[in-house]
């Protein structure tokens, strides 16, 4: 989906600006409709970078290789286990908020939100309707807002003919956030966003 | 601080020269990975293998021999160039005809615009960023962005012109 650029005119009070100055300001908005939005960044690169090792990793000796690699497999397991069973118990069904999305074309969505968890998570189930479907590796990001910004991302998904059905998470305080928008992913216009809640 | 300024110090192990950076380019290099893997997830890799390439090569940046940008743009396209090498797309079927899209040259200097014009964007104040971005790639109209953002169709317009300006003063050299 693409957007058109705005009309320079039509974005200031141009007839205000002596010659020179709406030239320059002009050649700016031509850069900026040639540069196209900048990708916004997930959680993963909006944190903190990690400093990586100057000097090369230490390999392990190839004999202890293969015992870490069992460690952590059977550490692996024994997460998964603990958590399957943990949350297979503990899913609520219960409805705290519901919430009205719309966007152009007649898309439309409610997301409707759980008991949030002990952790802090607020588990979500969000049904869409006339979005468009994407090309193949491309997805749609459900984000919380704040004046205007996307601030936190609260998981990615695709979408079907007729309306699809699809669980998603809020790790947040969603005290702190003032909205919810629908993205196409790596794109900042709102596809849909808050009607009611 | 400026960017070269910056460099220097990471040259030197400043995790904090780091961080700031990071914070300055991370959507350009972002940018630009897209635009040359397609896929966000491989482009993710590649923005974090960017950095590692920064902290581990900022000794070699010599501040005479040009800007901090565009020292970093060559650091970049290079590091995501041989990111791209190491990991192969997964084998396709060869189209049947050309491609309509642009070719390497044209393609380098579309990602050096976008990286200029991206990063300048990292200059704007909080309040101005959200005015540019939603009225160029939101497709929502001033009075849209007033109601959106819930400030009033003046403020929008006189955010716009100051942010355009301060892109404008950024943007100068690039400019001329």
């Amino acid at each position: 989906m693409s957007v058109l650029p705005p009309d320079f005119d039509e974005l200031l009070d141009a007839e205000e600006l002596d010659p020179e100055e709406r030239a320059r300001l002009e050649r700016v908005h031509a850069l900026l409709v040639e540069a196209g939005p900048p990708p916004d960044l997930s959680p993963r690169l909006n944190a903190r970078p990690v400093v990586p090792a100057r000097r090369g990793a230490i390999p392990l000796p190839r004999r202890r290789r293969g015992a870490v690699l069992l460690v952590a497999a059977a550490f692996a397991l024994a997460l998964f286990g603990a958590g399957w069973l943990g949350g297979a118990h503990s899913r609520s069904t219960h409805v705290v908020r519901t919430i009205a999305m719309a966007g152009p074309g007649g898309a439309r969505a409610s997301l409707d939100l759980l008991d949030a968890d002990r952790a802090g998570n607020w588990p979500m189930v969000m049904r869409i309707s006339g979005l468009a479907s994407l090309p193949e590796g491309e997805t749609y990001t459900l984000w919380l807002t704040k004046s205007g910004k996307l601030e936190a991302s609260c998981g990615t998904f695709t979408v079907g003919a007729g309306t699809t059905t699809v669980d998603l998470n809020a790790p947040y305080r969603l005290k702190e956030y003032d909205g919810w928008v629908v993205v196409r992913s790596g794109l900042t216009a709102p596809l849909l966003t808050t009607t009611s809640t | 601080m400026t960017d070269g300024e910056l460099l220097i110090r990471i040259g030197a192990g400043d995790h904090a020269a780091f961080e700031e950076l990071h914070a300055r380019y991370a959507r350009a290099v972002l940018g630009l990975a897209l635009r040359r893997l397609g896929d966000r997830g491989r482009a993710e890799d590649a923005t974090q293998e960017v950095f590692a390439a920064v902290w581990r090569s900022a000794k070699s940046y010599d501040q005479r021999r040009g800007a901090g940008s565009s020292w970093l743009f060559a650091v970049a396209r290079n590091a995501i160039v041989d990111g791209f090498r190491r990991r192969p797309e997964p084998a396709a079927e060869p189209p049947d005809s050309p491609s309509a899209e642009a070719g390497p040259p044209e393609q380098t200097e579309a990602g050096w615009v976008a990286w200029r014009v991206h990063r300048a964007l990292e200059t704007l104040p909080d309040h101005e960023r959200p005015v540019i971005e939603l009225a160029y790639w939101s497709g929502l109209s001033q009075s849209e962005i007033s109601e959106f953002l819930q400030i009033p169709l003046g403020t929008v317009k006189t955010r716009t012109r100051s942010a355009l300006a301060r892109l404008a003063d950024v943007l100068e050299g690039e400019l001329r």
